[in-house]
């Protein structure tokens, strides 16, 4: 049976969104059915405009040189690596109210939902993460 | 080396990277097909062992050149592994001991040309892996052969290849030159 990863982004920072796009697309390469569902900060990533300049942590910024040097992906560029392989993005209606954001200003091929979406597909997940 | 024609090249990507291009590469192979994945990052060893693993591929092999890595990875490991035949092994002491005891010997090394060249034992056969399936006829299919390598690794991927081509009595040098301490050419 296939297995299933469920990750909850909750942070928007640069290094949050490597750590929940790695894991997402190594779990979907790994033939993993995957969701993440993106709530309040974690809404960051997915914003077309805000996903080309997410923030390093304060003080960390010269690791930026890092990235370039290991030739890290782009963020922009590993969302669509996700969305090719079928990672499910869910964005949190609650989140997007909360912030007067509607659905347009996001990546396409997202889902807008509540919590019991995820949840519905988390409760027989393999593996659950939250970033 | 093992020769493919499948070659992903993943060389100066980061993790995850050369896992989701070699996913990809593998959708286009047959069942049973050698994949050789090209990458500089060096997780990739781990990551593509363990993804072999669950996703139900057989993880040959890597060779380090340099800072490149090789991994092959073969399709579909269950259908594989059915054919997968172990050459019995010999001891490199007990190998050393007739080595010693000046008994003719057919040694088959399957080293690279550079490590053949740098040392080998004297009168061993040299057919690099990689040329093995079609040099293999070179030599005689009834005759006990020992094949030799660096660690004993490659040594058996030829046994197995040459088992199957009907040599009948063939032996693994277990570990191989890494340990070797006799007489060299």
């Amino acid at each position: 049976m296939t297995k299933k990863t469920a990750i909850i982004a909750s942070n928007g920072g640069l290094f949050d969104a490597y750590k929940v796009f790695n894991i997402a697309t190594a779990a979907a390469a790994t033939d993993h059915e995957v969701a993440i569902f993106f709530t309040f900060e974690g809404l960051n990533m997915i914003h077309q405009e805000a996903n080309q300049q997410l923030p390093m942590p304060e003080g960390k910024e010269h690791f930026a040189e890092g990235f370039t040097k290991a030739n890290v992906p782009g963020i922009p560029e590993l969302i669509a690596m996700a969305q090719e392989l079928d990672v499910k993005f869910i964005g949190c209606q609650m989140t997007m109210d909360v912030l007067g954001l509607e659905k347009e200003v996001f990546v396409d091929g997202i889902e807008v939902a509540g919590a019991v979406t995820f949840l519905d597909f988390a409760q027989d997940a393999d593996v659950t993460l939250t970033f | 080396m093992i020769q493919t024609e499948n070659v992903l090249d993943a060389k100066g990507l980061a993790c995850p990277m050369p896992i989701v291009k070699t996913k990809k590469a593998m959708k286009n192979l047959e069942s049973g097909e050698v994949l050789e994945i090209q990458a500089t990052d060096k997780g990739s060893t781990a990551d593509l062992q363990a993804w072999a693993k669950s996703s139900g591929h057989e993880y040959i092999c890597t060779e380090t050149e340099g800072d490149v890595l090789r991994h092959y990875l073969r399709k579909d490991a269950a259908g594989a592994k059915e054919e997968t035949i172990t050459i019995p092994e010999i001891s490199l002491d007990a190998f050393t001991v007739k080595v010693e005891n000046g008994e003719t010997l057919t040694i088959l090394d399957v080293r690279e040309q550079d490590e053949f060249e740098e040392a080998h034992v004297p009168g061993a056969i040299h057919i690099p892996l990689g040329e093995v399936e079609t040099r293999m006829n070179e030599l005689q299919p009834q005759d006990e052969i020992y094949i030799i390598c660096h660690s004993g690794r490659r040594s058996g991927i030829a046994g197995e290849m040459m088992a199957k081509k009907g040599f009948g009595k063939l032996l693994n040098v277990v570990p191989g030159m890494s340990d070797w301490t006799g007489k060299t050419e």
